[in-house]
């Protein structure tokens, strides 16, 4: 398995030595999902929800937004209601 | 009057009568976490005059009939609790805040709950033994060399130790029923839906809930009544009418089917786990239930397919910890270099493990042969029991295969996760089960036993699970 493709993919990078004990730990863990090859599954539904959960969709009415001075507390906010990133677009 | 060893049903009503108050209860509490904990370790945060505070409001409290009124309970570090730190045992969380309550918490504290603190756990609820949380292990209160289980080990460890009266967990593959086998307390997975997942920091979204540790059934109900129910905030929680999860506890159940799942069979069972196990069908029997051999095919396929599903949501899950709103943030030379760092440095290495394995089976080119296989076998998994349940009222078999490990022993990842093979299974179908203490091995260390109920009958489960604790009583040494 190419690991650095999933470390970009996963907003990772790891160090060599925590790549190299985790390269094979993947392949060990991956290889054994193939016992499930043995599985016969033509025609089965897969299983996302289980029984007497469902989906609803609420009345989109107006709610109480989170309490900004918690936010705060947590990240400065510019103009008291915006995150600060890095510039992404450039000039 | 020494409130710690008592039942929360007993501490409610004390602090109800005015007998103690909410102070004194929680003086008590402090003092018995002030002497013990630094050996147990169970609390990751726990802010002593703000318990103090909460106590005095209670008591000036006019209203005193909540179900839970004075009762110290803990709750596990995946819980948001407004105003205080919540990191879900990651250092990527170190320093958050939460400025809002989890459902569950809300509902503690109008039941009348003393909250007190936060509990260790395995890094957002990854792994088995606690000792993937990134601030330090927790001990198991029966013999400290010994992993209390996980991911929920602090709140188990907590009520075993008498820190206090009952805790909450969440649990994905076995994470409040393993812990609850290893530390000797009874532990609760409800079906899934039953308890509204807002407010919990998501690991696997289809697997996820939130359930109570207590010393007893009859106290897992009473804490299931007061935190069960539909909330709109959660999408998936379901709608049904408001029971009472101890209306059924001390009627008999003579005539009860108990299926016993023949595949189980097939797994290496310590000694000692076995035994408990045949005193368990005993206990049933003798109190009138009638046993029965029951199949599910595809036991075995349980731990490949969990392995396969649980990654692949937390690695859906875990994408909103980029560093730009709460929570650690390490900056690099542009927004995506500051994401990567950040995920880096915060994340432990199962977590990252995990990442990987679900960013790898979602990929294009695998969905289908993991992601979408592993779903199909999970709707195979769940017809073997929905078959089963049209049978039997309910399902015996131990919690775990072994007594705890000691800390450090398992370092293969694959092997801990052999763990969870038995709870795996049910988490997968979404049913509701529970671990209560059967007995305990020739070290002392406690034996767990699961009984599993249909989808919806934690009523139903929580009688049957009261008989066999009534039958076996004395035995588990709480």
């Amino acid at each position: 398995m190419d690991l650095k493709k999933y470390e970009k993919l996963a907003a990772l990078n790891l160090s060599e030595e925590e790549e190299k004990r985790i390269s094979k730990d993947l392949t060990d863990i991956i290889n054994y999902f193939e016992v499930l090859k043995e599985v016969n599954t033509d025609n089965i539904e897969p299983l996302v929800y289980t029984k007497g959960a469902k989906l609803f969709m609420r009345k989109d009415e107006k709610q109480k937004s989170l309490d900004k001075e918690l936010l705060k507390k947590n990240r400065e906010l510019f103009n008291s209601n915006f995150y600060r990133v890095k510039k992404i677009i450039g000039d | 009057m020494d409130i710690l060893n008592k039942t929360a049903e007993e501490v409610a009503s004390i602090a109800r009568s005015g007998e103690v108050s909410v102070k004194e209860i929680a003086e008590q509490m402090i003092n018995a976490i002030k002497q013990k904990d630094s050996k147990i370790k169970a609390f990751i945060h726990i802010d002593f005059d703000a318990v103090i505070k909460r106590a005095e409001e209670l008591d000036t409290k006019k209203d005193k009939s909540g179900v839970l009124f004075g009762v110290p309970i803990a709750i596990k570090d995946n819980m948001n609790m407004k105003n205080t730190e919540t990191t879900a045992g990651s250092k990527i969380l170190s320093g958050y805040t939460s400025p809002y309550d989890a459902t569950v918490v809300e509902k503690l504290k109008n039941a009348g709950a003393l909250i007190v603190g936060k509990t260790n756990m395995d890094e957002f609820a990854m792994g088995s033994s606690t000792e993937n949380s990134a601030f330090f292990n927790t001990h198991n209160p029966v013999n400290p060399e010994y992993v209390p289980g996980g991911s929920s080990g602090g709140s188990a460890a907590a009520v075993k130790a008498n820190e206090v009266i009952a805790s909450l967990g969440s649990d994905t593959g076995g994470s409040i029923r393993e812990p609850a086998a290893f530390c000797g307390v009874t532990g609760l997975k409800p079906t899934y839906g039953r308890v509204s997942r807002y407010g919990l920091i998501a690991f696997a979204s289809s697997l996820d809930q939130i359930g109570p540790f207590g010393k007893t059934v009859k106290d897992t109900a009473i804490m299931l009544n007061a935190i069960a129910g539909f909330d709109p905030r959660d999408e998936t929680s379901v709608q049904t009418e408001k029971e009472d999860f101890t209306a059924l506890i001390g009627k008999n159940i003579k005539g009860k089917k108990i299926g016993v799942i023949k595949e189980v069979q097939d797994f290496k069972l310590q000694e000692e786990v076995k035994n408990s196990f045949n005193d368990t069908v005993k206990a049933l029997q003798n109190a009138g239930a009638v046993v029965e051999e029951v199949s599910i095919p595809h036991l075995k396929y349980a731990l490949p397919v969990y392995y396969i599903i649980a990654p692949a949501e937390a690695s859906a899950n875990l994408a909103r910890f980029d560093g730009v709103r709460y929570g650690l943030r390490v900056e690099g030379k542009d927004l995506k270099e500051t994401y990567e760092k950040t995920r880096t440095e915060g994340f432990g290495t199962e977590v990252k493990r995990r990442i990987l394995i679900g960013t790898f089976t979602l990929s294009a080119g695998y969905y289908d042969a993991y992601y979408l296989k592993a779903s199909k076998v999970r709707r195979l998994i769940s017809n073997d029991f929905e078959k089963a349940f049209s049978k039997v009222d309910a399902l015996v078999l131990p919690t775990t295969s072994t007594t705890a490990f000691k800390l450090g022993s398992i370092t293969n990842p694959l092997q801990m996760y052999m763990n969870d093979i038995f709870t795996i299974p049910i988490s997968l179908a979404g049913l509701p089960a529970i671990s209560i203490p059967t007995g305990t091995d020739k070290k002392g260390l406690p034996i767990g036993m699961q009984l599993v109920g249909k989808w919806f009958a934690e009523k139903e489960l929580l009688q049957i699970a009261y008989t066999v604790e009534q039958e076996l009583g004395g035995k588990n040494g709480i």
